[in-house]
């Protein structure tokens, strides 16, 4: 009998995923961002495979931002180096970054929006007027007196965890600064889910706070966690490519937006030189539009209150 | 947001407003005061400089003093950098050597405030305008093409759009000039100067709108298919009023509450998205100092940057908060 219950709920998981997933994808804009996202993720993934290694200033073949042709399909940049592998692996800087800050700024709206609408009271006060500040302020602008400080104090030139200690900085500081619009939503849905019959059975049963908001919260935020998520990531993405744009980023492990710099600072656009500051961008453009119109499909899909707004 | 006090609370509802906005420029101050004692080696010895060999620890002690080192961190030294930074003594540049930061932030001011207003101003008119027609002829030929570039408009960083603008109207077509605010040798009649000024104006300004232009035709577009799908504009077609008459009368003045608040906010993010495209054109504003001060490790600067652009964020909620009450009759009791 058990077995049975419990055969028929694991069905019904994956029916609820299937129709889930079905659902999601009669979005014309789901499958853009998901045809665009598993795209770069691949270029992330092997770039070494694709284009070689990192081409350097040694070890360029071309000439000085010549224009794109059959041996360097998008021309080359100030060095010689070829546009097509510089590009190809930022993707796998800018792509890291991007998740990795995501990663941290939806563990720390998680944690204070949860804790914060389960708790209520002075422990609400205080963290949504921390929340409010960071809501208020955006991450570019505290990422831009951050960053530089933090990169001073950790040394200039190491290599943390396998980023130059500048990439490393600027993924943490996004992380740290883009939480406040997570934080915001979990809280709200956080109060929602607190005023239901089940949170207070599971208290009668005795479980810990602890205990009720990772294990009986926390998973009925998952679609909110998902969607706001893919937000968060474009954001993180635009706030990276702005960043290392004016200058925090790092020329021997160059993401997208460092590429912008150096191809401004070469002068790229009044030579002319349409193919080593295009590509970058048009790059940047597709991978955050890619996920927020994945963003937006999901949360249609979860909230079928805004489903005709696009 | 803040003032949805029910009754008679409206002025208990702009004192919130005030001190919220009052927090966040008191917290953008001890970040900034926190930030600069993070920083490796202390402050005598960047004052002293390379001549620290040379000097005796008397010297220092004395500078120390001079300074009010000595004195414990907290709260001494914070309330004597509060004080100051009210005072609107930001501290001396590093690189810009015996500058102070507040004469070289009011100096580059005006550039950028001419930048970002005149973009707000082609944002507005372009962006709103367009968002209202979709969100009134929703599912339309315009609507679809409006929301999709105003969705890729969304997701590109701005002074990306600058540079292409640069290889497209500077390099290939040379109808604009791409750096600067002004060209070298131009005649100094006053005419001339402003025809010159505004040709350099167009492209950083045409940049900075586009990347306010999707979000105003997001929002504007949402608010006026909100308003489509109300009970009082079937009403007011049932009255026999025109189309024209419905948008005009009705739906144009209730879509306007979310795109006013908008607008007004972004009188303060504006500034810091300009930075960006500022650096891009070589625009004579706060942005290229802020690029400059980034790159030279001049605090001081940065900080007085962080200071101006949180004030200008701060301000820009505040009006935000202050006209949703005066607009939205419902906030009012």
């Amino acid at each position: 009998m058990t077995e049975l219950i419990a055969e028929s709920r694991r069905r019904g998981r994956r029916l609820a995923i299937i129709d889930f997933l079905g659902r999601l994808l009669e979005r014309g804009g789901a499958w853009v961002g998901v045809a665009a996202l598993t795209f770069f993720l691949v270029l992330a993934a092997v770039p070494g495979l694709l284009v070689g290694p990192l081409e350097t200033a040694a070890t360029a073949t071309g000439d000085f931002l010549a224009a794109p042709d059959g041996q360097h399909l998008l021309g080359t940049d100030e060095a010689g180096r070829d546009v097509l592998n510089l590009v190809v692996h930022g993707t796998r800087i800018s792509l890291t970054i991007a998740l990795m800050s995501t990663l941290i700024s939806l563990i720390l709206g998680t944690t204070v929006g949860i804790t914060s609408g389960y708790f209520g009271g002075r422990i609400d006060t205080w963290l949504m007027r921390i929340t409010d500040f960071f809501f208020i302020v955006p991450p570019f602008v505290l990422a831009l007196v951050i960053a530089p400080v933090f990169v001073e104090v950790l040394g200039r030139g190491r290599e943390i965890l396998g980023f130059r200690t500048s990439l490393f900085v600027i993924l943490v500081v996004i992380g740290l600064t883009s939480w406040s619009f997570v934080a915001r939503i979990i809280r709200s849905q956080t109060l929602s889910l607190g005023q239901r019959s089940f949170v207070d059975r599971a208290r009668v049963a005795g479980s810990s706070d602890a205990s009720i908001m990772v294990r009986h919260i926390l998973p009925n935020l998952v679609p909110q966690i998902a969607a706001n998520g893919a937000l968060v990531v474009a954001g993180a993405i635009y706030t990276e490519t702005a960043l290392s744009f004016i200058g925090l980023g790092d020329p021997l492990q160059p993401s997208w937006g460092t590429l912008l710099s150096l191809a401004q600072r070469a002068g790229a656009a009044s030579a002319g030189a349409w193919w080593y500051l295009g590509a970058p961008g048009v790059c940047v453009l597709t991978v955050a539009l890619g996920f927020v119109l994945l963003g937006n499909a999901l949360d249609d899909t979860f909230n079928p209150r805004r489903r005709v707004i696009p | 947001m803040a003032s949805n006090g029910k009754d008679s609370r409206t002025s208990h509802g702009i004192v919130k407003v005030i001190v919220r906005a009052a927090v966040t420029l008191l917290m953008v101050t001890v970040l900034n005061f926190t930030l600069f004692r993070v920083l490796p080696g202390d402050a005598t010895s960047l004052l002293l400089g390379g001549a620290r060999a040379a000097v005796s620890n008397e010297q220092i002690e004395a500078q120390r003093r001079n300074w009010g080192l000595d004195k414990p961190i907290f709260p001494n030294q914070l309330l004597d950098y509060m004080q100051a930074t009210a005072r609107g003594d930001l501290g001396y540049s590093f690189k810009f050597r015996g500058q102070r930061v507040s004469d070289l932030l009011l100096e580059r001011l005006p550039a950028t405030i001419a930048l970002v207003g005149v973009a707000q101003i082609i944002a507005i008119l372009c962006g709103v305008m367009l968002g209202i027609y979709a969100g009134w002829r929703r599912g339309g030929v315009i609507d679809n093409v409006a929301t999709s570039v105003a969705l890729a408009l969304y997701s590109t960083p701005a002074f990306w759009l600058g540079m292409v603008s640069v290889v497209i109207f500077s390099t290939a077509l040379a109808w604009f000039p791409a750096y600067g605010a002004y060209s070298p040798g131009v005649s100094t009649e006053f005419l001339d100067r402003i025809v010159d000024y505004l040709r350099h104006l167009v492209l950083p300004a045409s940049t900075v709108a586009l990347g306010l232009i999707g979000q105003y035709v997001l929002v504007a577009r949402a608010a006026m298919s909100d308003v489509v799908s109300e009970d009082y504009m079937v009403t007011a077609r049932a009255k026999g009023l025109t189309s024209g008459q419905m948008l005009m009368r009705h739906g144009f003045r209730n879509a306007m509450l979310p795109v006013v608040t908008l607008v007004t906010l972004n009188l303060g993010y504006v500034v810091a998205g300009a930075i960006t495209v500022e650096s891009v054109f070589a625009w004579p504003g706060v942005g290229g100092l802020t690029v400059e001060a980034l790159n030279a490790r001049d605090y001081p600067v940065l900080q007085g940057v962080f200071l101006l652009l949180g004030a200008s964020i701060v301000v820009a909620n505040l009006i935000a908060d202050l006209a949703y009450g005066i607009l939205d009759p419902r906030v009012k009791q």
